[in-house]
C-alpha cells in the first residue's frame, strides 16, 4: 500500500481489525441465531481459505480438510472440558475464558499441524491423484478413530464444552487466516507455490524444494482447519463425528472451486454464498408456507445440487468465479489497482 | 482352524466381490489416467436396478433361474448405459484439459448420484437401507465338523461368478483384438488415435464394461449383506479403489490380488481384532502401500517425460 | 560418513564445474545411455548434439538429478550428486531450460525470473540443507524438527510481518530480476502473462529464469529451436555474452548445425546413448561415423565417403 511507513504496514491491518471486529460483535449480542449464522460463516470463510492455500495456491488436490477440522475440534474441546473448572483469578472472568479459549484453540491447531504432516509428507511425494485418496481417508480414520474411543465421546459426541467462542474470536481468526493467505500469496514463498502450481518440475529445477513446500503450505492449511474446528466446538451445544464428514470436507471443496482455484477473494465470496444460500431458502420455503419437510428437504438437496454445480461449474467455467484474481484485479479501472503481478 | 478357515472363505468371498469394481477401476484409469471416484455410485444404482426389477418380479419368479439371470442382465446393461452417458456427457469434453479438472467432475458425480439417491422424491429410494429380495434362497453346501466351517451357495455361486467374469476379461483384454487395441489407449491415446483406433469407442466400451461388471458386483454384495443403500456406493467403491492401487493402478491382475488381500485382511481384522475398525483397515493398508511402494505391488510409477 | 570418498577442499576447488563419469542409464530393457563423459569447466561452451532419440535430453535429465543413473557419477563442483534432488542440484550451481518450454505459464515475466530468484535459496539455504538432509537419513523427528526450523527460522513469519528486512529482500529480488530480462531484452515484458509472450521471448525468458538461479554452469536444452535465422544469430551472440558476463560454463542441445558448429568450442556427439565422437566442430563435422548417425549409411555409399 503506498503512502504507509513501511514498519507500519505489516502492523496495520491489525490495527484496523480489532476495532471492527469487537464493535461487530456487541452489535449482535442480542440476536443469538445471526450470531450463530454469523458463526458458522466465519468458519466456512476459515476452512475455505486454508484450503485454498493447499488446493488453489499449490494446485494440490486435497478432500479430507474435515478431517483435520475434527481433530483440532475434539483436541480444544477435550483441553477445554478439562480446564472447565479453572480460570485465571487476576483477570474477569470473560477475559479468563477468552484466554483459555485461545490457547485451547492453538493446541488444537498444532495438533492438526502435526496430522498435517504425518499426512502430507508421504503423500506429496507422489503424484497428485494419491493426495485426494489419502486425505479422504484419513478423514475416514479419523472418523472411525473417535467413534472407537471413549475420550471423544464415541459417536454420541461430546458436549459441554464452555461455549466461550464468540463473533470477536471467530472474527479475529477469519482475519487471521485472510492476512496470512494474502501474505502468503504475495511473497516470494508463495510465488513458489504457484510455480508448483504451475509446473511443478520446472519448480524444481529453478530450486524450488517442492516436497518441502508442498508440506508446508498443507501444514499452515491444517493448522487453520483445526483452529475453525476448535471455534467450531466452542459455539456449538455438541460435537460429534458426524460433523466432520466427507460431505463438509466437499462442502469447502467445492467452496474453493466455486470461488475459483487460487483465488482468496473468491473463497471467502463462496464461502459466505455457501453458508447464506440453505439459509435462504430454508427461509423462503418456510415464508412460502409450503409443508415442514421441503424446508428440511434443503439440507438434503443442497449436497447433489453441490455435486451437479461441481459438474457444470467443470464443464462451463471451471476456473470458478474469480479464477486466480483477487477483489481489486477485477474492480474498474477508476479504483486505484496495484501493478500486475503477485508482489 | 476352522475358525481360520471359514475366516478365509469368507475373506475370499468379499475378495473377489471387491475385485470385480476394483476391475473398473483400473481399466478406466488404465485408459484414460483417470480415477473415476463415480463408479462406486454408478454400481449402487445398478443394485438398485436390480432391486426394482426383483419387486417387478414378484416373489416367486425373482428366485427362478431366469429371474435371477433377467435381474443381473438388467443391473448390467442399465450400468453399462449410465457409464456411457457419464463418460460421453461429463469426461469426454474434459479430456484434454488437466486432470484435475476431470478429478473434481467424477467427484461432483459421485456426490450427486449418492446423495441424490438419498432424497425420497419420485422414483428416488431415500435413505433408509431396504432389504435385498432374496433372489437366491441360502443354503449350506458344505458344512464341516460341526458346523464349524459353513460354506453357503450363494458364496460359491458369487465365487463362480466373479472369477468367471474376471477370466472372460482377461481374455477381453489379452486374446482379442479389440483387447489390444484398449491397451493401446492405455499406452497413449494420441498414438493411438493416429493408428487408426477408434480412441473415442474403445474408451467408451471400457467405461460400459467396468461399469456393467460393478453392477454385478454390488448384486452379488447385495445378495452377500441382505441390504441395500444409497451410501454403499461410497464404501464398497472407495475398499475396491484402494484394492485397485494396492495391485497397482492401471494394473490388471495386480487389481484382483490387491481385492483379495483386502478382502482376507478385512475379514481377519473382524474376526480376530475388533469389528468397528473394518473401515479403517481399508485406509491403513492404503498409506502404508502408498508409503512404501507407491507404485502399488504390480504397477511401476510412471516416469514423467521432462 | 565415509571420509575416504568425500572430496578434500583442495580438490573442490580445481573439479570441473560439472562432471559425469561413465553414466549410465537404462529404463526397462532401453539402455538410454551408455558410458557418458562429460566435464565442463568455467568458460567453456561445449554443445551436444545427436539424431532424435539419441538420449542427449535424457543426459541432461541425469546431470539435473531428474534421472538417478544406474551406474556411473555424476559430480557438480567435484561433489556427488548422484542422490540428490534436482533442486538440491540447482543450489550447487547447475540451472537448465528445457526442450518443451516449461515456464510459469500464468505468472508474469518478471514472476518468472523472481521465483528462480527466491530469497530462501540464498540466504537459508543451510536450514533447507538440513531439512533435506534429515529426510534422506530418516528419522521422522529430525524431519519435523527440521521443517519447523524452516518454517519458524527460515522466514516464513517474516513474510507474515512484512518486517523491514523481508521487504528488502522482495526489492531486491525484484531489481535482480528486473535486470536479467533487461540483459536477455525482455524488460518491455515484464508484466505480461508468460504465456501470451511469442515464442521466441517465451524461451528467451526461459534462459532469463534459469540465470535467475545465479548457475554456475548452464544447460540449455534447443533454445534456437523454433526461431528464424536472425533470432539465431542473436542468440549465439547473446549466448558467448552470458557465457562471458555471468562467468559460466555452458553446454547446448541442438539440432542447428550452424549455431552449433558456429559457437561451440568442443562437441560430444550421441547416437542410440552411446557416445560416437567428440571434438572441435571441424573435427566433428568430417567425422564419419557422425555423419553415418544423422544421414544414414545410405548417404555415404552415394557421396563417397567423408567430405
Amino acid at each position: 500500500m503506498p503512502g504507509v511507513p513501511p514498519g507500519l504496514r505489516g502492523a496495520l491491518p491489525v490495527l484496523i481489525a480489532l476495532p471492527v471486529v469487537v464493535v461487530f460483535e456487541l452489535l449482535l449480542a442480542g440476536s443469538p441465531f445471526a450470531t450463530y449464522l454469523l458463526s458458522i460463516m466465519g468458519v466456512n470463510i476459515i476452512l475455505a481459505v486454508s484450503l485454498n492455500i493447499v488446493n488453489g495456491m499449490t494446485g494440490q488436490f486435497s478432500i479430507g480438510h474435515a478431517g483435520f477440522m475434527a481433530v483440532g475440534a475434539y483436541v480444544a474441546g477435550v483441553l477445554s472440558l478439562s480446564l472447565k473448572e479453572i480460570a485465571l483469578s487476576f483477570l474477569p472472568v470473560a477475559v479468563s475464558d477468552q484466554v483459555f479459549l485461545l490457547l485451547v484453540l492453538l493446541l488444537g491447531g498444532v495438533a492438526a499441524a502435526v496430522c498435517g504432516f504425518v499426512v502430507g509428507l508421504p503423500s506429496l511425494r507422489l503424484r497428485g491423484d494419491y493426495l485426494a485418496i489419502v486425505t479422504l481417508g484419513f478423514g475416514e480414520i479419523i472418523r472411525v478413530f473417535v467413534q472407537n474411543t471413549e475420550m471423544f465421546g464415541r459417536a454420541l459426541g461430546l458436549s459441554g464444552i464452555p461455549q466461550t467462542a464468540g463473533l470477536g474470536m471467530v472474527g479475529f481468526w477469519v482475519f487471521v487466516v485472510v492476512l496470512v493467505a494474502r501474505r502468503l500469496a504475495g511473497s516470494s514463498h508463495g510465488r513458489s507455490l504457484w510455480a508448483i502450481r504451475e509446473d511443478e518440475v520446472a519448480a524444481e529445477a529453478m530450486g524450488v524444494d517442492t516436497t518441502g513446500y508442498k508440506v508446508r503450505a498443507f501444514v499452515i492449511s491444517s493448522f487453520f482447519a483445526g483452529i475453525a474446528g476448535g471455534l467450531f466446538a466452542h459455539f456449538v451445544p455438541i460435537i460429534n463425528p458426524g460433523s466432520f464428514t466427507f460431505v463438509k470436507s466437499m462442502e469447502v471443496v467445492v467452496m474453493v472451486v466455486m470461488g475459483g482455484l487460487g483465488s482468496t477473494t473468491g473463497a471467502i465470496v463462496a464461502a459466505v454464498f455457501l453458508t447464506l444460500l440453505p439459509e435462504a431458502l430454508r427461509s423462503a420455503f418456510a415464508a412460502m408456507g409450503a409443508e415442514g419437510s421441503l424446508a428440511q428437504k434443503v439440507d438434503q438437496i443442497r449436497m447433489p445440487v453441490y455435486g451437479l454445480l461441481l459438474v457444470a461449474l467443470m464443464l462451463l467455467r471451471p476456473q470458478g468465479l474469480f479464477g486466480t484474481k483477487e477483489i481489486w484485479e477485477v474492480l474498474p479501472r477508476w479504483l486505484p489497482r496495484r501493478r500486475k503481478g503477485l508482489a | 482352524m476352522a475358525q481360520l478357515l471359514q475366516h478365509l472363505i469368507n475373506g475370499l468371498a468379499s475378495g473377489t466381490i471387491y475385485a470385480l469394481v476394483a476391475l473398473g477401476y483400473t481399466m478406466v484409469y488404465g485408459v484414460l489416467k483417470l480415477i473415476n471416484f463415480a463408479h462406486g455410485d454408478v454400481m449402487m444404482v445398478g443394485v438398485y436396478m436390480g432391486y426394482a426389477t426383483a419387486f417387478a418380479l414378484g416373489k416367486q419368479a425373482q428366485k427362478s433361474l431366469w429371474g435371477v439371470v433377467l435381474i443381473f442382465l438388467v443391473a448390467m446393461g442399465g450400468c453399462a448405459l449410465l457409464g456411457f452417458l457419464i463418460e460421453r456427457f461429463a469426461y469426454r469434453p474434459l479430456r484434454e484439459k488437466p486432470r484435475l479438472t476431470a478429478l473434481i467432475t467424477a467427484i461432483g458425480i459421485s456426490f450427486a448420484l449418492s446423495y441424490g439417491f438419498q432424497l425420497d422424491i419420485g422414483f428416488l429410494p431415500g435413505a433408509a437401507p431396504r432389504a435385498f429380495p432374496e433372489i437366491i434362497v441360502p443354503t449350506e453346501w458344505l458344512i464341516i465338523g460341526d458346523r464349524d466351517v459353513v460354506v453357503w451357495n450363494w458364496q460359491v455361486m458369487s465365487l463362480l461368478i466373479a472369477v468367471g467374469l474376471m477370466v472372460g476379461l482377461q481374455y477381453l483384454v489379452f486374446k482379442t483384438r479389440f483387447g489390444r487395441a484398449m491397451r493401446a489407449v492405455s499406452y497413449d491415446h494420441r498414438v493411438a488415435a493416429l493408428m487408426g483406433i477408434p480412441t473415442d469407442r474403445v474408451i467408451a466400451v471400457t467405461f460400459m464394461i467396468g461399469s456393467a461388471l460393478a453392477a454385478g458386483a454390488g448384486l452379488l454384495y447385495a445378495i452377500k449383506d441382505t441390504s441395500v443403500s444409497p451410501l454403499m456406493g461410497l464404501y464398497v467403491g472407495l475398499k475396491a479403489f484402494v484394492a485397485a492401487v494396492i495391485g497397482g493402478i492401471g494394473h490388471v491382475p495386480g487389481a484382483v490380488v490387491g481385492a483379495l488381500m483386502l478382502g482376507l485382511v478385512e475379514e481377519f481384522v473382524v474376526g480376530y481384532a475388533a469389528s468397528t475398525w473394518r473401515d479403517a483397515v481399508a485406509f491403513g493398508i492404503l498409506i502404508i502401500v502408498l508409503i512404501a511402494k507407491p507404485g502399488g505391488l504390480f504397477g511401476r510409477v510412471a516416469a514423467e517425460k521432462v | 560418513m565415509s571420509s575416504s570418498t568425500e572430496p578434500t577442499p583442495q580438490q573442490l576447488a580445481d573439479a570441473p564445474l560439472l562432471k559425469a563419469e561413465g553414466v549410465s542409464i537404462t529404463f526397462g530393457g532401453l539402455k538410454a545411455l551408455t558410458d557418458f563423459n562429460l566435464a565442463i569447466r568455467k568458460g567453456d561452451l561445449q554443445g551436444l548434439i545427436g539424431p532424435n532419440g539419441a538420449g542427449k535430453t535424457t543426459a541432461f535429465n541425469v546431470l539435473t538429478g531428474v534421472y538417478k543413473p544406474t551406474q556411473g557419477e555424476v559430480r557438480v563442483g567435484g561433489q556427488k550428486v548422484n542422490t540428490l534432488k534436482p533442486h538440491q542440484i540447482n543450489h550447487l550451481g547447475l540451472a537448465r531450460t528445457f526442450q518443451n518450454i516449461r515456464l510459469f505459464r500464468a505468472l508474469t515475466a518478471l514472476d518468472n525470473v523472481k521465483v528462480a530468484c527466491r530469497a530462501e535459496a540464498f540466504s537459508d539455504a543451510a536450514a533447507h540443507g538440513v531439512a533435506a538432509a534429515a529426510l534422506v537419513r530418516g528419522g521422522v523427528l529430525t524431519a519435523i524438527a527440521a521443517n519447523c526450523r524452516t518454517l519458524v527460522l527460515a522466514g516464513w513469519w517474516k513474510s507474515l510481518l512484512l518486517t523491514p528486512r523481508f521487504q528488502a529482500e522482495e526489492r531486491r529480488i525484484t531489481e535482480q530480476a528486473e535486470h536479467l530480462l533487461e540483459v536477455m531484452g525482455l524488460l518491455h515484458r515484464r508484466d505480461e502473462e508468460a504465456r501470451n509472450l511469442p515464442y521466441g521471448e517465451q524461451r528467451r525468458l526461459e534462459i532469463a529464469r534459469a540465470l535467475g538461479t545465479q548457475p554456475n554452469v548452464l544447460l540449455l536444452d534447443e533454445p534456437a529451436a523454433g526461431m528464424n535465422t536472425r533470432e539465431k544469430a542473436d542468440l549465439m551472440v547473446l549466448i558467448r555474452k552470458l557465457r562471458d558476463d555471468f562467468s559460466l560454463g555452458i553446454l547446448v542441445i541442438e539440432h542447428d548445425m550452424k549455431l552449433v558448429m558456429g559457437i561451440c568450442e568442443k562437441i560430444t556427439v550421441l547416437d542410440h546413448g552411446e557416445t560416437i565422437a567428440r571434438g572441435a566442430p571441424e573435427q566433428v563435422r568430417s567425422d564419419r561415423k557422425v555423419i553415418e548417425a544423422y544421414l544414414g549409411d545410405s548417404y555415404l555409399e552415394t557421396h563417397g565417403g567423408a567430405a
